[in-house]
């Protein structure tokens, strides 16, 4: 028999974003998780057809098509992977059945999905401006791009936490309030990750289309702090919704 | 020494206050106490009125499938809240106070386990979550269950025995003194059945509060000193499990016996005094005899047919089932 060798404990933060790095994302995710980031590609090579100049034509492309939906799909698959998945499977109990304070959990799944956002999403809607032939817009667009999936997985995670069909009350928040009822309410687009990931992309744009600027909206760093403060209110309440969790089996 | 049975739960309404002195249900030294518990999921009521508890030691939990076993495990770790009474593990609430789980862990019945993992792995992560600080702890307890050989494999390609085990090897090295599991052995087996009984009973006899569900009677029987019995999500019975069993003994049992010449059979078996009474089932062609002592009818079987020249095609006991033999209890 070897005797004990007590060291000092390993951080259960630590441990948790390794989990969530190692575990939470197996190569299905990924694929999944890469199949809207090469559309984001394709939509850069679209604005290639576009008949104006490169900046412009990127922009408009971009505002729709990698803001209004390459991001939050890929950020959709993130969000769900990190803690939704899990729930489903039934393999959220090992974490959740330990002293582990809710508010580390949340944080470390939230930091994991974060990392895993940026390096596929935000590099990758950067590649699709250097595609379009636009340099000046790969900055923002990868700025605007981290800035939303991260707010977007966090707003994913949060769902996570209240209800078991993450996915589908996650596209529905997508598609039906913030891509419906944001198109017509700006309140609800002051909220909307889509809505303020894309006023950041055109607030950074030296020469932004005057059509893409919406009334009401903060533009670029002010859209990055308003994407901060819902990731942040998103963060506070899957860790009180954490705390409450019902789980059940996967069978259940 | 065997407890006295509780038999059966008193209907609501009727229940009085129990004496936890007296009452099987309950025991001195409880570091787990159900008090009153109610669950229930939309018009389906898991648990009713349900009021027990466990200390150290190996406690079965009995039922058959839909009796409320996992739905209070999974309230007493604190995975589901109680919609009526309360749980408490050490005096603490585990759905308020996460300081709970330090020592308390829980094998759950699912075939999941985390993607991408080994064993190894996986029983680490579940070691830094619960700060263990022995190093060691890990390579121990994947011994303990017999899986250092897979150590290094991925668990999602185990087969389930061995996702059993790895489960176990997580919840042994966070040296839990509430250890809660739900099936521990399905899919495991006969020698890993042999090994992880002996490994419960062992943790029960160190002090560990271990309650281990099972539908399998012989299961719970060779592990457990004391056992509990759901039934419909309300205590069917509660003591030592050999006052389960005397007691389910001394229920009418009902034996089918198939032979060339029933009547003259049957004529021979009216004489013996194990015999309560005898009818015939004409649809399947045979003897169904009732019998409080179903082992003397199945000695003297053979004997009474060989003296009349009697042909035995089939004797096979009606009630044997786990079921079955819960029906007799709540009856």
């Amino acid at each position: 028999m070897t005797a004990p060798t007590a060291q000092r404990p390993r951080s259960r933060f630590v441990a948790i974003l390794r989990y969530t790095l190692q575990s939470c994302l197996p190569p299905k995710r990924w694929a999944a998780i890469l199949l809207p980031c090469v559309g984001a590609i394709l939509f850069g090579l679209l604005s290639r057809a576009v008949g104006s100049s490169a900046d412009r034509a990127f922009a408009n492309v971009a505002a729709e098509g990698i803001f209004g939906l390459a991001v939050p799909i890929a950020a959709l698959v993130i969000g769900d992977s990190v803690l939704g998945a899990e729930v489903r499977a039934g393999t959220f109990h090992f974490t959740w059945l330990s002293p582990a304070p809710t508010w580390q959990i949340v944080l470390g799944r939230w930091l994991g999905g974060s990392v895993v956002a940026l390096v596929t999403i935000a590099p990758t809607c950067a590649l699709a401006a250097l595609v379009a032939g636009s340099p000046s817009s790969a900055g923002p667009a990868f700025v605007a791009a981290a800035a939303g999936s991260i707010s977007y997985v966090a707003l994913f995670i949060a769902i996570g936490c209240i209800t078991r069909r993450t996915a589908v009350w996650s596209l529905a928040v997508v598609f039906l309030v913030e891509r419906l009822l944001g198109a017509a309410l700006t309140g609800i687009a002051q909220l909307s990750p889509t809505w303020e990931s894309r006023a950041a992309f055109v607030g950074m744009l030296d020469d932004a289309p005057s059509r893409l600027v919406r009334e009401g909206i903060p533009q670029g760093a002010s859209a990055i702090g308003r994407l901060a403060i819902v990731t942040l209110v998103a963060l506070v309440v899957a860790h009180w919704r954490m705390r409450r969790m019902q789980l059940s089996g996967a069978s259940d | 020494m065997d407890a006295p049975m509780h038999w059966p739960a008193p209907m609501p309404g009727t229940a009085a206050t129990p004496d936890r002195s007296t009452d099987p249900a309950f025991v001195a030294d409880a570091t787990v106490e159900v008090a009153q518990v109610s669950v229930w999921f939309g018009a389906k009521v898991a648990l009713s009125e349900l009021s027990c508890s466990f200390g150290p030691g190996v406690t079965g939990l009995l039922g058959p499938n839909g009796a409320g076993k996992t739905t209070l495990m999974r309230a007493m770790v604190g995975l589901v809240d109680v919609n009526q009474g309360a749980v408490r593990v050490d005096g603490r609430d585990p759905r308020r106070d996460r300081s709970v789980h330090e020592r308390m862990a829980l094998v759950p019945e699912d075939e999941a386990v985390p993607g991408g993992l080994t064993a190894r792995r996986f029983v680490q992560y579940v070691a830094d979550l619960h700060r263990v600080t022995d190093r060691s702890a890990v390579d121990r307890v994947l011994h303990e269950v017999g899986l250092v050989d897979a150590a290094d494999r991925r668990v999602d390609g185990f087969s389930k025995g061995m996702r059993q085990r790895t489960k176990v090897a997580a919840a042994l090295v966070t040296d839990p003194t509430v250890l809660v599991l739900d099936e521990p052995l399905n899919g495991a087996d006969p020698v890993q059945r042999q090994h992880l009984i002996a490994l419960f009973k062992q943790l029960g006899a160190r002090g560990c509060t271990v309650v281990v569900s099972s539908h399998v009677l012989n299961e719970v029987e060779r592990m457990a000193e004391r056992v509990i019995v759901l039934m419909h999500g309300r205590l069917a019975a509660a003591g030592g499990q050999r006052a389960i069993r005397d007691a389910l003994d001394d229920r009418p049992r009902h034996v089918l016996v198939r032979a060339d010449q029933p009547r003259r059979l049957a004529a021979a078996l009216v004489g013996l005094d194990s015999v309560a009474g005898i009818t015939f089932d004409a649809g399947r062609n045979a003897l169904v005899v009732q019998t409080l002592q179903a082992r003397d009818v199945a000695t003297a079987l053979p004997r009474l047919a060989r003296e009349a020249s009697i042909r035995l095609f089939e004797v096979r006991a009606l009630d044997d089932s786990l079921e079955s033999l819960f029906r007799e209890l709540v009856r």
